[in-house]
């Protein structure tokens, strides 16, 4: 633990965070956690097989990013690098226990749904990353808008599950059924298959999307390359 | 509740395996299991942490519970859980230097992992004895293993298959895991006895 | 963790060790501290929670309960009324009405179900030794089949006047076979769920009612 070697990213490799970008929306959108990282994929797949469950869920973990960020940027001068992961853990598990408590005080049973998880965000990779990648480098403030973004970036990503796997697998919303009586659930949704199942369905989508967007930017500066003169400085957004 | 061995080891193991019905310990899950040598690597460190530091909060957590200072649980397993890491990664660099060296990568990752973690919370909220938590923490860390074992042979299997562009990497990874986790599910039953 | 491993590479000096030992006895002190007021200041409100979540489970199984008294049994079978909620152990609730009428018991029974522990509550009535009411706490049945068991107003009806002066054990038969009062008429498609409860349900009764009948005076009083 007190070796100052870089803790290794546990699931796929995050992409590098593009610099200059307004810390906030990068959480959000450009570097989401669960569609983009893909890390913290416990709680993604455990807890949304209800939309109040994952946003209950994304809010507590939200909660816990802002104020490990903040409190780990606040100290991130005072503590020798040997015991930096150290501090960073006890930091994290206080902010864990508290939003434990502040949940349990908000309503039981959303406690009793979110069970073991609630404990387990400690152990949720997205936290210790953020600590260390940014939190220990930038400024308080710089780390308290990137904690909120990219905690609600992981609440968005919950939902998104969340809704697919409500809807098709109970016929609700929030607990507002849509469908008439006469619409039979697609259980399996709601059981563990298929929370890996709608899962890959989003990380397709998101890919597509990406791979869409990055061919007509490919196809824009192609065009861009033939129409603009030689010698003629271009800027081209991708 | 009293339950018997056989129910804990069984239910840990199979019915609710901590990887493919529970969702636990889904990171290493996912990144680790693309080549079979590795994952059983893992998984037998993971075992083994996961037993030391499941009998360990077993000890800690009556002292705390003697103190009532029940609030400062998390904290105090997480603390555990680095030090049998930190232990383990010792030991290993002791006896065998060259698994160490294989190793070593993955080593530190444990600490992180939220299997480890779930073991002693779910052995005090259930209540288990010193016997049960053992046999407990034996039973979901091999759950673990043989989960993150068996996605690993399907998935060197399917890499020399032709597979679209668009699922490639995590998305495929991901739909082998639902159908191994349909499989699991037909455990579910074993333990009602009816 | 607590006592800082020096990196093999580089032998600290004696003051750096000193000052990684005091950064981590203040943030832990520190962390401490928070943990400690969070868990002081939402007390009362999750306190409170459990409350309100007891009395609308015995009021739903109870009707007409306005108050309740939670006994503990003690492994000897003695009786001591609880004061505090979250006290777990051995346990049922003792309703009473606006007058002081008691009404019945509510006792809490789980059993190992299809998937996981089911938790339930059941309403217990000593005079008519029936049990009178069941509802589901927590459960992780198969939504849409096992899930019925909390649901299915046809099984619930089971509980209504459901036999438990055991002198025949409670026994879920197979759907539409119900013939004696403490038999339960199990759910097509849900039969290891309804069996769970039809095991649990005779588990806790007999272990409960015994326990209630030779304390039926105190409870009756509430004291």
């Amino acid at each position: 633990m007190s070796d100052p070697q870089p803790i290794p990213s546990c699931c796929g490799t995050a992409p590098p965070a593009p610099g200059g970008s307004n810390p906030f929306v990068n959480g959000l959108w450009k570097q989401n956690p669960v569609f983009v990282q893909v890390l913290g994929m416990c709680p993604t797949l455990a807890i949304t097989n209800s939309v109040r469950n994952a946003l209950a869920m994304g809010l507590a973990t939200t909660f816990v990013l802002a104020s490990s960020n903040t409190l780990i940027s606040m100290v991130r001068k005072l503590v020798p690098k040997q015991v930096r992961i150290a501090t960073y853990i006890a930091i994290i598990a206080t902010s864990v226990t508290v939003v434990d408590y502040l949940v349990k005080a908000a309503s039981i049973s959303v406690y009793k749904a979110l069970g073991p998880f609630i404990p387990l965000i400690v152990a949720n990779c997205i936290i210790l990353e953020r600590a260390e990648g940014f939190a220990s480098k930038k400024p308080v403030f710089a780390s308290l808008l990137d904690g909120l973004g990219m905690g609600l970036g992981f609440a968005f990503a919950l939902t998104c599950l969340g809704s697919v796997r409500e809807i098709l697998g109970a016929g609700t919303f929030l607990g507002v059924p849509l469908f008439g009586s006469h619409f039979e659930p697609w259980v399996l949704f709601l059981l563990p298959p298929g929370g890996f199942i709608s899962l890959a369905l989003w990380l397709v989508t998101f890919t597509t999307f990406r791979q869409i967007k990055a061919r007509r930017a490919a196809r824009a500066a192609a065009a861009a390359a033939e129409t603009v003169p030689a010698g003629q400085l271009v800027e081209v957004r991708s | 509740m009293n339950e018997s061995l056989t129910h804990i080891f069984l239910d840990a193991f199979l019915i609710n395996n901590f990887v493919l019905c529970v969702f636990l310990g889904m990171c290493s899950f996912l990144g680790l299991s693309s080549k079979f040598t590795t994952a059983w690597r893992m998984g037998v460190s993971v075992m083994f942490v996961i037993t030391v530091s499941g009998v360990l909060s077993y000890g800690i957590n009556t002292l705390l519970v003697t103190l009532h200072a029940e609030y400062l649980r998390l904290i105090t397993f997480i603390i555990i859980i680095a030090a049998t890491v930190q232990l383990t990664e010792m030991f290993i660099k002791k006896v065998s230097p060259s698994l160490f060296r294989e190793l070593g990568v993955y080593l530190p990752l444990i600490t992180t992992n939220c299997a480890v973690l779930a073991v002693p919370l779910f052995q005090t909220a259930r209540g288990y004895n010193l016997l049960q938590s053992t046999v407990f923490a034996i039973a979901a860390s091999g759950g673990y293993a043989s989960a993150l074992v068996l996605l690993s042979l399907v998935r060197e299997r399917v890499d020399l298959s032709d597979i679209p562009n668009l699922v490639k990497g995590t998305a495929l990874t991901l739909v082998l895991a639902s159908v191994l986790s349909l499989a699991f599910m037909g455990f579910a039953g074993m333990g009602s006895g009816g | 963790m607590s006592t800082p491993v020096p990196p093999a590479h580089a032998q600290p000096s004696m003051a750096n060790a000193i000052r990684m030992i005091r950064v981590l006895g203040v943030v832990s002190l520190l962390c401490g501290v928070f943990i400690a007021g969070a868990h002081v200041t939402t007390l009362e409100r999750i306190r409170h929670n459990h409350e309100v979540i007891l009395r609308s489970s015995v009021a739903e199984l109870l009707p007409g309960a306005t108050r309740e008294v939670i006994y503990g049994v003690e492994p000897s079978g003695e009786l001591t009324i609880l004061s505090d909620i979250e006290e777990g152990g051995s346990r049922f609730f003792a309703g009473y009405d606006a007058s002081g009428k008691f009404l019945g018991v509510v006792v809490e029974a789980s059993g190992r179900g299809y998937a996981d522990v089911i938790s339930a509550m059941y309403s217990y009535s000593p005079e008519k030794r029936e049990i009178t009411g069941f509802k589901v706490v927590d459960m992780k049945e198969t939504p849409g089949l096992g899930s019925r068991i909390g649901t299915d107003p046809d099984f619930l009806a089971n509980f209504k006047a459901l036999d438990a002066s055991l002198g025949h054990p409670i026994t879920t038969v197979k759907h539409g076979t119900k013939k004696n009062p403490w038999e339960i008429d199990a759910i097509s498609g849900a039969t290891i769920s309804s069996r769970a409860v039809g095991r649990m349900l005779e588990a806790s009764a007999s272990k409960m009612a015994p326990v209630i009948a030779r304390n039926l005076n105190r409870i009756e009083q509430g004291n």
